[in-house]
């Protein structure tokens, strides 16, 4: 998943065997941290990702009752809406959403067309047990995206009908149950995933020590650096195949990366609006690295604005704006270059 | 791609602090040259340390292709799923890279699959498919068509104690099958199999076979109980019986046949290798039309992003109660078939796994594992008693990775003691003097498997 130079590497080992005596530097208690991290910004995440998916429900109830325009375009802002956590989530992809199976259910990709049609013409009952029992490609975000933005995105209300309804309904209920499994998998109320991080470095945690939660955080961020650069943006990109794109039917790909940025500012900044709260992870970088901290800052917003304007959508971009695709790619790279070679190394010494 | 700055790890034999012992590298590089250090759930995802650029990316390349999902075809993008399955991608399997978990309901069996096959052996000598369902369980369909059977399961618990009267239990997992398409047949032998990681294969595959063999004592000539038997299998590409290093019981001979078999047997795509589907003769069987479903380049980055993992160094390698672990895994002889150190050979493509110093805890060879562990069904060389000896490295990070310390072939076993108490056979012995170790020597022994 990274493409780390070799220097690091070996600086992480180094950094790893070398003099690591307590006696050497007091301990530090990183415990703030990575209680911020976790209530603040992941559970927040994850919590507001379940209200928007049952927003999304009720979208779709909606639009199957009182077929119109109107409440087309709302089921579409509300699929959307409830994109907006969950590529805000991306930046921490680790623990329940991967060990419980959970992301499959949520964002396969690509939709399995043929078996979709299938699924449509047969008679079988339609309802959120038939969907649960489903592969991924059959359900979640881009199945639900599919059926309502249609293959090339301009999909007529009159091509929509009951059978049509009953399944986005049905997969919007599967996908409810699958950010509630996620939600309640994190918080302190549900199975409580979350004090692996906050009790990092005792028994009661998967993590031998604070310093891999903090790991854990920084490389998060880096993943989803690298996927925007070099998966999301890289592959239709290059190949010149808009097939490649993900959210191709909604025109939501611009939207896709700078929320997945944001997934990295968040964690960063330890808060969901941008505001920075006291005990961020940022707060790592003391004094000595003030420098460090405003390159990061300057470079995620920088990687941001540089999606957000590619002229028109990422699809036309992809044959009209090479150039301003290429220069959005260059920014998140550069964000990710600093956040492997200078964030990471620095939190490996600890 | 980012410049990639080539570093000989190597050259650094020794790294030392004032006032303190120098720290054996080769003592905590697991994966020499490709090792990285990485305590996180990523442990298990990063390229070798040591790969060349154009290495790197087609590293890249063959990520995207070990994490994409199929569909059924005609599609535009990742045509070829099924139409008989097990998963429709590789990382459904080996999430992050690393050990599918036992799974906790019957509808989805995550990386657990069973091969079958019916007594007799195939015109190579390997097991013979049993008639209507090949030579593994497909448990998914495409829509419309049906699976070839569900899996039931049970547990018994077996309980135990040590010697100083500590009790515990083992979990004995018993499969059923209903829903079969056809019948069954009754002489079927079925192999409960649960998906390994994927991380440090390119380096068990550039070990040469002279010394995987100087480990081999098939009779057992020095009489130290341990045998050690190498596994010759088919090999597709070269039409020959080779020796066997990957599978549970060592039935695939290098990383391309085992790549493609994968996706044969588990995702239901085809290959130049092995071009015909598995439900060929089936009333699922889709006609062929499309196969292979997949090229030789696709083929060969998959293959590639399996040999150019990066191994996760061992740690805490100077903690005393660890150091101590690492002495009782010698003296109560686990060492004896978990191999500690091996010296891979000149790989002929890849300069990036010679010669590499490796902590691997392997012979790659069989072993005798007792009844208990039995799954009563062949496999070219290895008898149902028999297993490959898995490797070790990285088994620390398991839970960390993937949420779980699930463990042995059908992943039966609940944490490293379970497994360890599940040994017979040639462990007889070693298993005896595990009970007989003190509550601290054990978990002394733990702890050092944990820091793997």
């Amino acid at each position: 998943m990274k493409y780390l130079k070799s220097i690091f590497v070996l600086l992480s080992i180094f950094n790893f065997i070398s003099c690591s005596k307590d006696s050497i530097k007091p301990a530090v208690d990183y415990s703030d941290v990575l209680s911020n991290s976790t209530n603040q910004v992941i559970i927040n995440t994850y919590k507001d990702l379940n209200d928007k998916s049952k927003l999304l429900l009720i979208a779709i109830d909606q639009l199957k009752s009182n077929t119109s325009t109107g409440n087309l375009e709302l089921a579409r802002l509300a699929w959307r809406n409830s994109r907006i956590p969950w590529e805000q989530s991306e930046g921490f992809l680790f623990g329940p959403v991967d060990q419980q199976g959970i992301d499959p259910s949520i964002d396969s990709w690509p939709v399995n067309v043929v078996d979709l049609d299938a699924v449509m013409a047969s008679p079988d009952v339609l309802n959120k047990t038939y969907v649960d029992a489903l592969e991924g490609t059959l359900k979640g975000f881009h199945t639900i995206e599919y059926l309502l933005f249609g293959e090339n995105g301009n999909k007529q209300l009159a091509e929509f009908n009951t059978r049509q309804f009953e399944y986005l309904s049905a997969c919007t209920q599967s996908l409810n149950g699958s950010t509630q499994q996620l939600f309640d998998a994190w918080r302190t109320e549900g199975q409580n995933f979350g004090k692996n991080l906050i009790e990092a470095g005792k028994v009661s945690s998967i993590y031998p020590s604070q310093k891999s939660a903090l790991q854990e955080l920084v490389d998060g961020m880096i993943t989803i650096a690298d996927e925007v650069a070099n998966g999301k943006i890289n592959d239709p990109f290059v190949q010149s195949d808009i097939l490649k794109e993900e959210s191709r039917f909604s025109a939501n790909s611009k939207a896709d990366f700078a929320d997945n940025i944001r997934s990295i500012k968040n964690i960063y900044l330890g808060s969901l609006d941008g505001s920075g709260s006291i005990a961020g992870f940022y707060t790592l970088l003391h004094q000595s690295k003030v420098s460090l901290h405003q390159k990061i800052v300057n470079q995620i917003e920088a990687a941001i604005a540089a999606i957000e304007s590619i002229p028109g959508t990422f699809t036309t971009a992809i044959t009209l704006n090479r150039p301003a695709i290429q220069f959005s790619q260059d920014q998140v790279r550069a964000l990710q270059l600093t956040l492997e070679s200078e964030l990471k190394p620095f939190i490996d010494t600890f | 791609m980012r410049i990639f700055y080539a570093v000989a790890i190597g050259l650094l034999c020794f790294f030392s602090c004032a006032d303190e012992d120098p720290i054996n590298l080769e003592k905590v590089l697991a994966g020499g040259s490709t090792s990285v250090f990485a305590e996180f759930s990523n442990a298990f995802q990063f390229p070798a340390a040591n790969l060349s650029p154009i290495e790197l990316q087609n590293h890249r390349r063959g990520d995207v292709a070990f994490e994409s999902s199929f569909v059924t075809a005609p599609s535009q993008i990742n045509a070829g799923l099924g139409p008989i399955f097990n998963q429709n991608s590789c990382v459904s399997c080996h999430g992050k890279n690393g050990r599918s978990p036992f799974p906790d309901s019957e509808n989805d069996l995550l990386g657990l699959l069973f091969r079958v096959s019916i007594p007799g052996i195939n015109i190579h000598g390997g097991p013979k498919p049993v008639p209507g369902f090949g030579g593994q369980l497909q448990t998914k369909a495409v829509f419309g068509k049906k699976s070839e059977v569900s899996v039931k399961m049970n547990f018994i618990e077996i309980p135990g104690s040590f010697s100083d009267g500590e009790a515990y239990s083992l979990r004995k997992p018993i499969f059923n099958f209903d829903n079969a398409y056809i019948p069954l047949p009754g002489d079927v032998m079925i192999s409960p199999r649960i998906a390994p990681p994927v991380f440090g294969l390119g380096l068990l595959e550039a070990i040469s076979v002279e010394d995987i063999l100087k480990h081999a004592d098939p009779i057992d000539l020095d009489k130290d109980g341990i045998s050690g038997k190498p596994n010759y299998c088919w090999d597709e590409l070269s039409q020959s019986l080779q020796l066997g290093r990957f599978g549970w019981k060592a039935g695939q001979p290098n990383l391309l046949q085992q790549t493609a078999a994968a996706y044969l047997d588990d995702i239901g795509v085809t290959s130049p290798l092995f071009f015909e589907e598995s439900s060929k003769h089936q009333i699922q069987y889709d006609g062929g039309m499309d196969d292979p479903e997949i090229n030789n380049e696709l083929l060969s980055l998959t293959t590639f992003y399996t040999q150019s993992l990066a191994v996760p160094v061992a740690r805490n390698q100077d903690d005393p109660e660890v150091l101590s672990g690492s002495k009782i895994f010698d003296k109560i002889a686990c060492g004896k078939c978990h191999v500690r150190n091996f010296k891979t050979g000149t790989h002929r493509e890849f300069a990036f796994l010679s010669n590499q110093h490796i902590l691997a805890f392997t012979d790659l060879l069989l072993h005798d594992m007792g009844d208990s562990l039995s799954d009563h069904r062949p496999e070219f060389e290895a008898q149902g008693n028999e297993w490959r000896t898995p490797p070790l490295w990285g088994i620390g990070l398991t839970k960390i990775v993937n949420g779980h310390s699930n463990f042995l072939h059908d992943g039966r076993a609940r944490n490293f003691q379970e497994a360890i108490l599940w040994h017979g056979g040639e462990a007889n012995q070693s298993v005896l003097n595990y009970k007989n170790l003190s509550k601290k020597e054990r978990t002394a022994l733990l702890k050092f498997l944990n820091s793997l």
